[in-house]
């Protein structure tokens, strides 16, 4: 019989860590890892030799990473692995962490999120399809057809596609781990250079590099090793999902919604019980497209509710207090970790200026090329 | 001489270009790009999944204008998405002369040369632009 996570035994975020996220520099990927991992230690009040198993999320370094970054913390000879899953590797990697956990297999488990642009590989090139338009369809130019036709099935205008990326400068700009820091007006974020369509630079996310680590534990790990039980956060459940065949649907609008119906159901939660959400904004067109799809509000009204505050912090449901992709940035292994850091951050009630008054229960959302999906719902009791 | 650009994707050169689908005759689903391999509808092998010529016509989808692109092609040029008449969603390039096109309209392919060789070959590709009376009754008007 199949068993959700909420049904096996509790696992729970005890800390986190993060390297900021930054444009690719030279600083070396385990340098970065070490730091968002020892953050992370520091912050649950642990030590490496009590972690006892690691994910590492990556898509983009080199394979086999993990060891050669680990050892800096002592060589403990713990189990290792890389977690690749596109855009949502760091997702993955907390899924697995979180599985290993609930399911009895150790008390005490790390995942890492950690990327360095330097080896960006194409899996269509891979498999030796061709289609009509090679390489001029780029990330942009496929969420700029996604915004063309949202605009025609609904009215909304290039202004209120760019207001996304206008809350979410405002929330970046607070995140002192945020690639992009500065708060945007409307004007600046229309403003050239245009890439595709009615999306503009400040409209897609940045390419960077970073870190993010996240320890989970069961309650017999936070007993044993004493950690503050009042600063854990529960991990109620976790959901994964691939495309199938949607026909004109959009399938990372489909995608998103079946994904986060079954993770919302796993967990005992409605989507108006969520508190904090950080999602999946690429693009700006994706936060309008996804909320509509988690049922945040009705197809057709994200414009509007967005327009109303609905989803700033203190509004209604914050929708990427970090600054999102948009703002806080798109490393891709730390992406969906980083996600957990924050909504962790805010249900503790420690993320300090972009605070979202009373965070209870909230949800972290990452789509992966392929295309993947995968949602965790997580509760302060 | 015109030459298919990729010749797996259209076939040589009729006065409009064809697409070079396939079907599964297992669920009927219809392919563009071809399908390989096995069905993603319903895992049929890939002896169910036959090639089916396709008319490069259709019902435009979405449509992004290209403004800043690295690859070979210089910008700006125009993606659409298009729902061909025999059932896929493919995307595709617009003929720069169709710029009006918009969100709902008629588009059919003709040819566009890529590339000139030496010897004064041309590789073509299909490019989409409105679909007219006269486009489709000229013979020749685009070859
Ligand atoms: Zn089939």
């Amino acid at each position: 019989m199949r068993t959700p996570l909420a049904q096996l035994r509790p696992v729970h975020v005890v800390g986190v860590g993060l390297h900021p996220y930054q444009r690719p520099s030279g600083t070396p990927y385990t340098q970065l890892g070490v730091h968002s991992v020892r953050a992370a230690l520091t912050d649950a009040g642990l030590r490496w030799s009590d972690v006892e198993s690691a994910y590492t999320g990556t898509a983009v370094t080199s394979m086999a990473l993990s060891r050669l970054m680990y050892r800096h913390l002592g060589a403990s000879g713990i189990p290792m692995v890389q977690v690749e899953n596109a855009s949502a590797s760091g997702s993955s990697a907390f899924r697995q962490a979180c599985m290993e956990v609930a399911a009895g297999l150790c008390d005490v488990a790390i995942a890492v999120g950690v990327d360095k642009p330097l080896n960006v590989t194409d899996p269509q090139r891979a498999a030796g399809l061709q289609n009509l338009v090679g390489d001029r369809v780029a990330p942009p130019t496929h969420f700029a057809l996604l915004a063309a036709r949202y605009m025609h099935d609904y009215g909304a205008t290039p202004e209120q596609l760019a207001a996304v990326a206008v809350k979410n400068s405002r929330n970046g700009a607070l995140n002192p781990n945020a690639q992009r820091r500065e708060p945007r007006t409307i004007e600046e974020v229309l403003a050239p250079p245009q890439i595709s369509g009615t999306l503009t630079q400040l409209q897609c996310c940045p390419i960077g590099e970073g870190a993010a680590a996240v320890i989970v534990a069961s309650d017999d790990a936070i007993a044993r090793l004493g950690l503050d039980r009042t600063r854990a956060v529960r991990v109620l459940s976790s959901a994964a999902r691939s495309e199938t065949v949607y026909d004109l649907e959009n399938f990372d609008a489909a995608l998103t919604r079946e994904t986060t119906e079954q993770a919302l159901a796993e967990a005992g939660v409605e989507a108006t019980d969520l508190d904090v959400v950080e999602l999946h904004d690429a693009f700006t067109v994706e936060e309008l497209l996804y909320v509509e799809a988690m049922g945040l509000c009705k197809p057709g009204r994200a414009a509007t509710a967005l327009e109303d505050g609905e989803f700033e912090i203190g509004g209604r449901v914050a929708v990427s207090p970090s600054g999102g992709l948009l703002s806080m940035g798109h490393p891709i292994g730390p992406t969906g970790v980083g996600q957990v850091a924050e909504v962790t951050a805010q249900l503790r009630g420690e993320a300090g200026e972009r605070q979202h008054a009373g965070a209870r229960v909230g949800l972290t959302h990452m789509v992966g090329l392929g295309a993947v999906c995968v949602v965790h719902v997580l509760r302060k009791d | 001489m015109k030459i298919p650009d990729q010749s797996t994707l259209y076939e040589g050169i009729a006065d409009r270009p064809r697409l070079r689908g396939n079907a599964c005759s297992a669920c009927g689903r219809v392919y563009f790009p071809p399908l390989a391999i096995g069905c993603e509808k319903c895992g049929a092998s890939e002896t169910h999944l036959r090639p089916e010529s396709l008319a490069a016509s259709g019902t435009v989808y979405s449509l992004a204008q290209v403004h800043l692109h690295r690859g070979k092609t210089p910008a700006p040029f125009t993606i659409a998405e298009i729902q061909l008449d025999a059932g896929p969603l493919i995307r595709a390039t617009l003929a720069p002369a169709a710029a009006h096109v918009r969100i709902g309209d008629r588009v059919s392919a003709e040819w566009a040369v890529v590339r000139t060789e030496d010897n004064g070959d041309e590789l073509v590709e299909p490019v989409f632009t409105a679909s007219s009376t006269a486009a489709v009754t000229t013979n020749g008007a685009h070859s």
